[in-house]
């Protein structure tokens, strides 16, 4: 009884110590798993002496949270999201993921002194990516980046944990000696997991919407519900030689898309479930690995690192995306921020668990490799994505909403918003909102007082507006009541907007710009759309002359509204551009260090070149 | 290009007085008029046609309207600080106190963007604005737009 309480007591002081760390290295810049996994290091046995070393539990740990993100990954994933990435993420999943786990498995060939089978074990186990921790981070500094890349790169981290997991057991079962299964066998085998997992996902989704929706069920449960039949769609898939870890997703997609009784419930819910995951596995590896352990084996492995952040995924992603017609910088982006997270160290206890010789090694690097890919890669997002011209303004703000479940109210529930300043809602009468279908705005609070209706004319910022809608349009209420960045401080988006419908003549006739005559007669939107060639994202620009126009909203695929950038900066890659920017930094040290050396009075008035 | 180049202190004006977006672009076409020697019909229509392409309220209290005026020998500014902020469908919606307006030969081609570029690079800056805000006298409002230390930062 005292060792239950005692292993109840560590548990919950280690999660709590999780989610300070996470807080505190917030504040630096930090990465939050790679705080989480050093937590677990710390308490670990080289640390505060806390003995963890059994990789069975690890392992059954591990695959249940997994299971878990990659649920909640899906359910998160929305349907144009997923459609704007599908090819992309699905070819880098399968061919992307082969080719980096050949190049690392090269590498770790020759730098461990290993066979080939052991080699190329290494180079699968590391070659999923984790989008979880990307967007981590770069929500944690309240940016967004190009939804083009942030689609593929969280698709792609969806669908190619199965296919990793299916390599490293395939080789595990070589290296373990049973060699006798043929080539053609093992394909058909690959074929069997992703045709099992594609197809029990997709109809296992579609039931849980069913489950979801039919029970009536007390409010808690719900969630509840959602979990349980995800994580037996998990396990009976892989209890039958499918792809678990693609059906669970696959049904997250689908349910994340449906019609869903109390959906933001069940979304919040998995969320945390999503962090609680995160927390578990991240201190929970962190407390397996034996540090001075790894020393021995920390050149070899951080050699293995380099040639995966450096030579396996940047070829990977040029090879793989070169067709979809991603531009340079989005190559690079997405070639640099193939972070990886706890796949890699949980598909290392595999060997392990099929008592492999050297199965350590195996640990050992994977664990060393996602180590140097958070440290290296994962301060480096932010900055990155800033210098790759791809990161956005965040103009939504989902703080300000509240959902209400009321179980009479059929299928819809009751929002509650707080009117930001500069919401779109406060441009027109109450009377003329544009409301979605079935959604009625049932009460209007003012200083906490509820305002009469027929003496409202307008809304007023930080007014509450609590609203009687179903789940599908939230979103379009969500936009009403956002708030929306001033575009001179964010010059992102253009220094002046444009009406997609004016005709091309007209605007390059004003500007001096250059348009063929087959150009000059179409709509700038028409001829925006066309220039860029691909389903459009914000943010999407098109050089014209002297400025770039730029693509500043949309309504799904049709654009909206459009920027015009004044004095575009060149492409980062392009020479110029590089020579400016060095010599920028360059000025910049040297005013530092002059600061440094002049008595303050004397300073000039900072000049406001960070605007 | 200076904005010294587009403005004199005749075309700076420290204390505006107008109840509207309409209002505002008309009483500035008057002005504008009287300085370049041409109809003031004719400027606000050049200004109202630009306005139909998409609102020159560049957001946090700035508009930049502009336009190319047939038979101006030279680009042409003016620029009004607002008694009080108006509605001028500004892309966040937030009322314009700032109005820098901007008129353009019919063959200004590049000069064109370029002084508009100048004009809403110098606006973008807060620390400017903010000093534009707080003054309320033609000459300094003319020597705070046209000090090239302040301006030329970015």
């Amino acid at each position: 009884m005292e060792q239950a309480h005692q292993l109840v007591f560590i548990g919950s002081l280690l999660l709590l110590a999780g989610i300070v760390a996470g807080v505190l290295s917030s504040r630096v810049g930090a990465p939050l798993l790679l705080a989480f996994l050093a937590l677990g290091m710390v308490a670990g046995v080289d640390g505060l002496g806390l003995h963890f070393t059994s990789t069975g539990s690890a392992y059954l740990i591990g695959s249940a949270a997994l299971a878990i993100i990659l649920f909640d990954g899906g359910l998160h994933t929305r349907r144009r999201v997923f459609k704007l990435a599908l090819g992309p993420s699905v070819v880098l999943a399968s061919v992307g993921v082969a080719i980096t786990a050949t190049i690392a498995g090269c590498a770790a060939v020759f730098l461990l002194h290993l066979g080939w089978t052991e080699g190329l074990l290494i180079g699968a186990i590391v070659s999923s990516t984790d989008a979880a921790a990307v967007f981590l981070l770069l929500h944690q500094r309240g940016r967004e980046i190009s939804q083009r890349v942030a689609a593929t790169l969280e698709t792609e981290a969806g669908f190619n944990d199965p296919f990793a997991v299916f390599l490293t057991t395939t080789l595990v079962t070589f290296a373990s000696g049973h060699d006798g299964e043929p080539f053609a066998a093992l394909m058909l085998h690959l074929a069997r997991e992703a045709v099992l997992g594609a197809a029990i996902g997709i109809a296992g989704g579609m039931v849980l919407v069913q489950l979801v929706n039919r029970l009536t069920l007390a409010g808690g449960l719900q969630p509840i519900l959602a979990m349980a039949a995800a994580l037996c769609l998990f396990a009976g898939t892989q209890l039958i030689e499918g792809s678990g870890f693609l059906a669970v997703y696959l049904a997250g997609l689908i349910a994340g898309n449906s019609r869903l009784k109390s959906s933001q419930t069940i979304l919040r819910f998995h969320e945390g479930m999503a962090w609680l995951s995160q927390l578990v596995l991240f201190i929970m590896l962190g407390l397996l690995v034996v540090p001075h352990h790894l020393l021995p084996q920390a050149p070899a492995a951080l050699g293995v690192a380099l040639v995966l952040i450096l030579v396996a995924r940047p070829l990977a992603v040029w090879i793989c995306l070169t067709p979809f017609r991603f531009s340079v910088q989005e190559r690079l982006f997405v070639a640099w921020v193939g972070l990886r997270g706890a796949v890699p160290i949980f598909l290392a206890m595999i060997p392990t668990l099929a008592r492999l010789p050297h199965s350590e090694t195996y640990f050992h690097v994977a664990f060393l490799v996602v180590l140097a890919s958070l440290v290296l890669q994962g301060w480096t997002v932010a900055p990155a994505a800033r210098w790759l011209r791809l990161e956005m303004p965040r103009d939504k703000h989902h703080g300000h909403r509240l959902d209400l479940e009321i179980a009479a109210a059929g299928s819809r529930e009751i929002s509650a918003y707080r009117v930001p300043l500069g919401a779109p809602a406060l441009d027109r009468s109450f009377e003329q909102l544009p409301l979605p279908r079935r959604t009625r705005l049932i009460a209007v609070l003012r200083d906490g007082v509820v305002m009469n209706r027929a003496q409202l004319d307008r809304l007023q910022p930080n007014d509450v507006v609590l609203a009687l809608t179903p789940p599908e349009t939230t979103e379009v209420l969500d936009r009403m009541f956002a708030e929306r960045a001033g575009p001179l401080a964010d010059s992102v988006l253009g220094d002046f907007v444009l009406d997609p419908a004016v005709p091309m003549a007209t605007f390059v006739d004003l500007y001096g710009l250059p348009a063929t005559l087959g150009d000059r007669a179409k709509p700038v939107g028409t001829f925006l759309r066309q220039r860029i060639g691909r389903r459009p994202v914000i943010g999407d620009r098109v050089h014209l002359g002297l400025v770039d126009l730029i693509v500043r909203e949309l309504d799904g695929d049709r654009i909206t509204e459009i920027g015009v950038v004044l004095e575009p900066e060149r492409d980062p890659l392009d020479g110029v551009s590089i020579r400016r920017r060095l010599k920028r930094l360059a000025g910049g040290a040297r005013r530092a260090i002059r600061r440094r050396g002049v008595p303050v009075a004397s300073r000039r008035p900072p000049s406001g070149d960070g605007a | 290009m200076n904005i010294a180049d587009l403005i004199t202190p005749q075309s700076v004006i420290a204390n505006f007085r107008v109840s509207s977006k309409k209002q505002a672009l008309q009483e500035l076409a008057k002005k504008a008029a009287a300085l370049v020697g041409q109809p003031e019909k004719l400027v606000f229509d050049v200004l109202s046609e630009r306005e139909r392409l998409g609102t020159t309220g560049v957001g946090l209290g700035i508009a930049i309207p502009h336009g190319k005026l047939p038979g101006l020998d030279r680009m042409t500014g003016l620029f009004a600080r607002l008694d009080k902020p108006v509605d001028f469908e500004a892309i966040d919606n937030q009322p314009v106190d700032l109005v820098f307006l901007m008129l353009a030969p019919e063959d200004a081609g590049a000069d064109h963007l370029k002084a508009l570029a100048r004009v809403s690079r110098l606006l973008r800056d807060r620390a400017v604005c903010a000093k534009l805000r707080g003054t309320d006298n033609a000459d300094a409002l003319y020597a705070l737009l046209t000090d090239e230390r302040t301006s030329d930062a970015a």
